[in-house]
């Protein structure tokens, strides 16, 4: 950083500051959408397909529009009939052969066919939610059954159900990234390849606050406020406007408020958004909704499912030559916002790990099947190529009589070998994974697990010590604009186009601009999630927050000194070289001559007392575009023991150490990491997505039947940090909000399997539930 | 008769005269008196992000309990205090010490789950006066969901918040005033509120409780409001004549009489558990796995028992026990043993009109051993994929005799015959365990559904069978499925 040695404050970076949003969030004064009222408010409901694939013949509305209370049932007819466009990707990509991708249309409401149980196929609003939900009950949809696919591995199996006739085979994008001949080569010569067949599970997200929107139409203006539980205000108010309205963005304000977690899956374009716009319009009132749990688990996007064919290519020392993987995606039912993105280039981007791998190709198909859409989940791509890496370097391992820990050494990248281009050509600045490494394996006393083996044996347990060396890029839209605005009221507001749900930005921005200039920590305010206070941004995702707005805020925050600067000189009638700010203050050097920054505010406002020229206003924003791309990386270390007659696994310990860089509040960045690993031991383990083959059905569709940790599940958790501060960003971040998420999957399963070994067993698939470890257990010891 | 409820809402008197009998508690807070804070994350009684704290008046002093405002109907906070979020802040707007705690320790992220939590958290610091060991803790968040933080900043907050003297708190300060008040509350007149074909009845006795049941056939009985909740809220079930137990002081008793331990209709779990871990320690062992704290106090074994799902925790371990139903209709009454009752999947021995009074479960005799195990996809809060519950009769070496039931296992709660019958008689060896093993095979088919097959389902069952076995024989052996946690009351 830039600025002068400011002295160490409570408030400035590499403190645990307490979080400013903390005051509401604890007294129940937090304000979610839910939270809004409006007059004249109505509420709508979703009709949802009960069918996973189905031909609809037609929809009988009378009973339910004649119910007391109802304002309106719409369906796909009126949506079409009032030229509301269909909701498109955010994102696509090319097939290998350099052809477009196939895109089904996605009508808020569904036409003519529905193509997963939850799809929204009418809407009713009316006067209260209890009697809209009486209405849908009214209405009559005459469906036609149709054959359904929700298995990934076979969707593209001759004979499978097809969904669209574009999509031959359902698939729609074949894509691949890498050296394919030198990669093929490697293998051909290689002394000894490893091969794991692998499924990436179905995540369902649940955030603990359901999705929720709310519609506002100003007829006289003819525009649009949508409130919205969203991580990215800019771009849903921009799909909606400009692709399905069809209207200029500035007619389309969203506000996002607090949002009550968000994963990955509050960052997209729904129907809901559309309905509750569009009625507002259609019935000039207000129009709510909120999900109910159960219509989330219908209808917010979905995670990972991804099968995987992972092969490692190594020489007779153990040396990595090659990584190969193909893998098919399930994406779904329709292209969610980054849908098809998401295991394209992400996944790429760090195939390889923190291993020097000389040759590496990926191949993917992605499959549209009866499902949820699939899109970005904390992680998104990136967890599911760590899991692929770890888990196959564990195996390889196990072949060749290796220690795990061992290989890994023989194979990292070296720190003399920085900047490093991998093999899918990213470059890596710094990174010391051997010295990480080791200090988690200091932390986990895996010199002591052989005595903490035997004593499990004594007691018939089976233990086991999982290692991952996770790496990860951070990614998300590479722009952002911080702003600063000083207020009349003395306080200083931060703007900003990123979004926090839980992240705690409202402490972590202060705090760079409380150290960048000194100003006082309590007078910085914060604006987000907001497209009618905000320009310009791009929202959360890709663990790019601090090191793309925080970075933006340190250009603001250049630019409020430059000004500051000029203004000072021009006040005390000095050159402007002789101009410090220190503290807050801009001071003559060399004499008591100080201004304080947020007087120099006022002053800033007067023209009258600006040297010539100068435009008044100290405001300022800053406009960042990231230079390189960051590596966050580390190690995460499971330990296990498993029951065999039952089945159960118990996480014992689990230990982490993670490079983020430079750590502006540790406290924070504690509680992502311990957030994320949270996320991967619930897929590990527990959380699973079933759908019942034939019929499509959602049946893990509650928290009762689908477990997310609770309290008791989690292990005692120890986090450090080992920081190599990168030198392509000024804050020196690397980001921190993804990690945990993406060395829990291979860590947990690399300590099932490790302690499975001793059976024989070489793999077990996420959810490595007590009856799938009971299975594996009883297929190994008893040949069936 | 009284035509209105009556509670306090903080240190506020509201007196409602036409409710809703379904309306929940949750609603009435966000919708009607605008109180937001308590948050809908599930509606299900699963997520606890609505959860409160009633406190009641008991033995002339105040009891603090957490519920799930999602599930629990307005009328059933007749004579009690709610406590929400917003009632934690200090008068001058000071934080609590339980919300200064979790500032502190960084326990809330997207700040959604985080009133819950801190209810859990306040109803805690008033059950136990110095912090409980992690286990503990982890229980009583174990009907907390948060999918941000982890969890363990949430468990460091829970003992920081002992630091901050979280019992002398502005409530704390007034409490005489909240007990004179429910003093006040407290009659036995009949509640009923309500207009026309939906109304909800709260009897204060037994015997209002049998006139009116027996008036109104019809109408739903809610002891806990734990399964009728989700009906309503889940199932979209509409209820016109809701008849609510909790007001019946002679239902919430559990006693240990004369033939053994005497459990009311309408005692929730959290009471009943430490008389019956008294006597059976695998009931209390099973009941503190059973739903969250907030479900335990709430829901009621009564409920469990006419409730009649296959999958309920409490009839597999009051079969093997022994116990006896007791029914009342009006002024008639009989008992039946409790396996009896449960005649079909979804159909209980139950007429209409006709209530559950009490359970009377024996004591165990001398040389019984009595073992309960629950197998589920996660250790807290969480469904059974099987239930079983042994009871052996042991001298010296050899059984005299077996009770053996199962959950989960088959369409109805059910006694395990073939499995008794190779027991009895025969030597308490690993030899009389196989082939009991084998014989359970004659006892059940068991179903495959998605939460376990029928294979896991029978081999775990067989498998739980040597459990008991070396448990009982081996005292060093550490083989429970609670394991390593204590057990932990609350
Ligand atoms: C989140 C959650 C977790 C749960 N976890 C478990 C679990 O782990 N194990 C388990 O077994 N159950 C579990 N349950 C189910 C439920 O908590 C239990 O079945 C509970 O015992 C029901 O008791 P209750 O008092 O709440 O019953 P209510 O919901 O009030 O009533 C249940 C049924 O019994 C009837 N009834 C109640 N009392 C009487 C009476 N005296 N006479 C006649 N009929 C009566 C009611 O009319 C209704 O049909 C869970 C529920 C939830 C919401
Ligand atoms: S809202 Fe989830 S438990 Fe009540
Ligand atoms: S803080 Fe977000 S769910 Fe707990």
């Amino acid at each position: 950083m830039r600025s002068e040695p400011v002295p160490p404050s409570r408030f400035g970076l590499g403190q645990s500051v307490r979080r400013v949003e903390d005051q509401r969030f604890l007294t129940g004064h937090g304000r979610f959408v839910d939270d809004f009222q409006f007059a004249g408010q109505v509420h709508a409901q979703v009709l949802r397909s009960p069918h996973a694939h189905a031909e609809i013949r037609g929809i009988d509305v009378t009973a339910a529009t004649e119910l007391s209370g109802v304002v309106a049932v719409l369906t796909g007819d009126e949506l079409a009939a009032d030229g509301i466009a269909v909701i498109p990707p955010g994102a696509t990509a090319q097939n290998r052969d350099g052809s477009d991708m196939f895109v089904p249309p996605r009508p808020a409401l569904a036409q003519g066919r529905v193509r997963h149980v939850g799809e929204p196929v009418a809407v009713v609003v009316a006067e209260s939610i209890e009697i809209a939900r009486d209405a849908t009950e009214l209405i009559e949809v005459d469906y036609e059954t149709l054959p359904a696919v929700t298995d990934t591995g076979s969707a593209m199996d001759p004979g499978a159900p097809q969904l669209y006739e574009g999509a031959p085979r359902n698939q729609c994008l074949d894509w691949e990234k890498g050296d394919r001949a030198a990669t093929e080569a490697a293998f051909a010569a290689a002394a000894h390849v490893s091969s794991l067949e692998l499924v990436n599970s179905r995540v369902v997200v649940n955030p603990v606050e359901p999705r929720a929107c709310i519609g506002l139409w100003d007829a006289d203006g003819g525009s649009f406020t949508l409130y919205n539980s969203g991580q990215a205000a800019h771009n849903v108010a921009r799909t909606l406007a400009t692709a399905v309205f069809q209207l200029p963005m500035e007619r389309l304000r969203v506000i996002s408020p607090d949002v009550g977690g968000g994963f990955g899956t509050k960052n997209f374009i729904y129907p809901e958004q559309v309905l509750v716009l569009w009625a507002a319009r259609r019935l000039g009132r207000p129009v709510r909704w909120t999900a109910q749990r159960t219509e989330g688990f219908l209808s917010d996007t979905q995670g990972r499912d991804h099968v995987m064919r992972a092969e490692l290519a190594l020489d007779g020392d153990g040396r990595f030559l090659a990584l190969r993987i193909v893998t098919t995606a399930n994406i779904g039912a329709y292209v969610s916002t980054f849908g098809a993105m998401i295991p394209t280039n992400p996944v790429a981007v760090v195939l390889g790990g923190t291993y020097d791998i000389p040759a590496v190709h990926y191949h993917v198909r992605e499959v549209l099947t009866n499902t949820v859409p699939v899109d970005a989940y904390r992680g998104a791509g990136r967890p599911e190529a760590a899991y692929a890496i770890e888990r196959l370097v564990d195996l390889a391992a196990a072949e060749l009589g290796l220690d795990p820990v061992a290989l890994r050494r023989r194979n990292f990248i070296r720190p003399k070998a920085m900047p490093y281009k991998t093999a899918m050509g990213s470059v890596l600045d710094c990174g010391e994974f051997a010295r990480v490494l080791d200090r988690a394996l200091g932390q986990a006393d895996a010199a002591g697990f052989a005595a903490r083996r035997a004593e499990s044996e004594r007691r018939g347990r089976l233990r086991g010590l999982g290692v991952a060396s996770y790496f990860e890029a951070t990614l998300g839209p590479p722009n952002e604009r911080s702003a600063v605005r000083f207020e009349e009221d003395g306080t200083v507001t931060i703007l900003v186009g990123t979004m926090s749900n839980g992240q705690g930005h409202e402490t972590t921005y202060a705090q760079i601009l409380h150290q960048r200039l000194g100003l006082p920590f309590e007078a910085i305010r914060f604006v987000q999630g907001d497209t009618g206070a905000i320009p310009s941004g791009f929202g959360h995702g890709g663990s790019r927050s601090m090191q793309i707005g925080g970075n933006a805020l340190l250009l603001a925050a250049d630019l409020i000194e430059e000004k500051a600067k000029r203004i000072a000189a021009h006040h005390f009638e000095a050159q402007e070289a002789d101009i410090e700010l220190a503290s807050g203050a801009c001071r003559v050097v060399g004499t008591d001559l100080a201004v304080d920054l947020m007087d120099l505010a006022k002053i800033a406002r007067d023209p009258s007392r600006l040297p010539e020229g100068m435009a008044p206003g100290l405001d300022a924003a800053g406009d960042y575009a990231r230079e390189a791309t960051t590596f966050p990386n580390g190690a995460h270390i499971a330990e296990v023991e498993i029951e065999p007659e039952t089945g159960v696994v118990h996480l014992r310990a689990y230990h982490v150490v993670d490079d983020f860089g430079t750590v502006l509040n540790p406290m924070i960045t504690m509680g992502q990491v311990h957030g994320g690993v949270a996320q991967g031991i619930g897929q590990a383990l527990m959380e699973h997505t079933v759908y019942e083959g034939e019929t499509g059905q959602l049946l893990s569709g509650s928290f009762m039947d689908y477990c997310v940790p609770r309290a008791d599940d989690m292990p005692t958790l120890e986090v450090a940090f080992e920081a190599v501060p990168t030198k392509t960003n000024a804050l020196g971040v690397k980001g921190c909000g993804e990690a945990g998420c993406i060395g829990a999957l291979p860590a947990v399963i690399n300590a099932v399997v490790d302690a499975l070994k001793p059976l024989g067993i070489r793999h077990i698939d996420m959810p490595a539930t007590p009856e799938r470890v009971w299975r594996a257990i009883r297929a190994a010891t008893s040949g069936d | 008769m009284r035509n209105e409820i009556r509670f306090l809402l903080g240190h506020e008197m509201r007196s409602l005269r036409s409710v809703d009998p379904t309306m929940t508690v949750l609603d009435y807070l966000r919708q009607d008196e605008r109180l937001v804070g308590t948050k809908e994350g599930c509606n299900e009684g699963d997520c606890g992000a609505c959860t409160v704290v009633l406190a009641r008046l008991v033995d002339g002093g105040l009891r603090y309990e957490a519920v799930n405002a999602c599930i629990q109907f307005v009328g059933t906070l007749d004579g009690c205090q709610l406590l929400t979020v917003e009632h934690l802040v200090g008068e001058d707007g000071s934080l609590h010490p339980v919300q200064q705690a979790m500032v502190d320790c960084h326990g809330s992220q997207c700040g959604f789950c985080t009133p819950g939590f801190v209810m859990s958290l306040f109803a805690l610091t008033r059950h136990s006066e110095t912090v409980p060991d992690d286990g503990v803790i982890d229980d009583v968040f174990a009907g907390n969901l948060c999918r941000c933080t982890g969890y363990a900043p949430i468990v460091r907050a829970a003992g920081q918040a002992y630091e901050l003297k979280p019992r002398q708190d502005h409530i704390a300060a007034r409490e005489a005033e909240t007990i004179a008040a429910l003093g006040r509350l407290a009659d036995t007149e009949t509640v009923a509120v309500g207009d026309g074909e939906r109304r909800f009845f709260a009897p204060a006795t037994a015997d209002a409780l049998a006139e009116l049941f027996e008036a109104n056939p019809e109408a739903t009985i809610v002891a806990g409001s734990t399964d009728v909740g989700l009906w309503v809220t889940k199932e979209m079930r509409r209820l016109d004549t809701v008849i609510y137990l909790g007001r019946i002081a002679e239902l919430a008793r559990i006693e240990e009489g004369a033939d053994g331990i005497e459990i009311g209709a309408g005692i929730n779990y959290t009471e009943a558990m430490a008389t019956l871990a008294r006597h059976y320690p695998d009931m209390g062992e099973v009941i503190r796995r059973l739903g969250s704290v907030q479900i335990r106090n709430a829901g009621t074994i009564g409920g469990n028992v006419a409730n009649g799902s296959p999958i309920g925790d409490s009839p597999p371990l009051l079969i093997a026990a022994g116990a006896m139903l007791h029914l009342r209709r009006g002024d008639a009454r009989r008992s039946m043993p409790i396996e009896d009752f449960f005649l079909d999947y979804g159909k209980q021995d139950r007429a209409p009109g006709e209530f559950v009074e009490k359970i009377v479960v024996p004591y165990p005799a001398g040389g019984t051993r009595f073992r309960a195990y629950k197998i589920a996809k996660r250790f807290d809060q969480d469904i059974s994929a099987v239930l079983a519950a042994f009871q052996l009769w042991l001298d010296g070496d050899e059984i005299k005799e077996a009770r053996v039931a199962f959950g989960g296992m088959a369409a109805t709660p059910k006694r395990a015959p073939a499995v008794e019958a190779r027991l009895a008689g025969s030597p308490w060896n690993e030899d009389t365990v196989q082939a009991a093993m084998a014989a359970l095979e004659q006892d059940f088919t068991p179903i495959t559904d998605w939460r376990a097959s029928a294979d896991y389902r029978l081999r775990v069952s067989q498998n739980l069978l040597m459990r008991c076995y070396v448990e009982t024989t081996d005292a060093t052996q550490d083989t429970r499925l609670v394991g390593d946690r204590s057990l932990a009351h609350v």
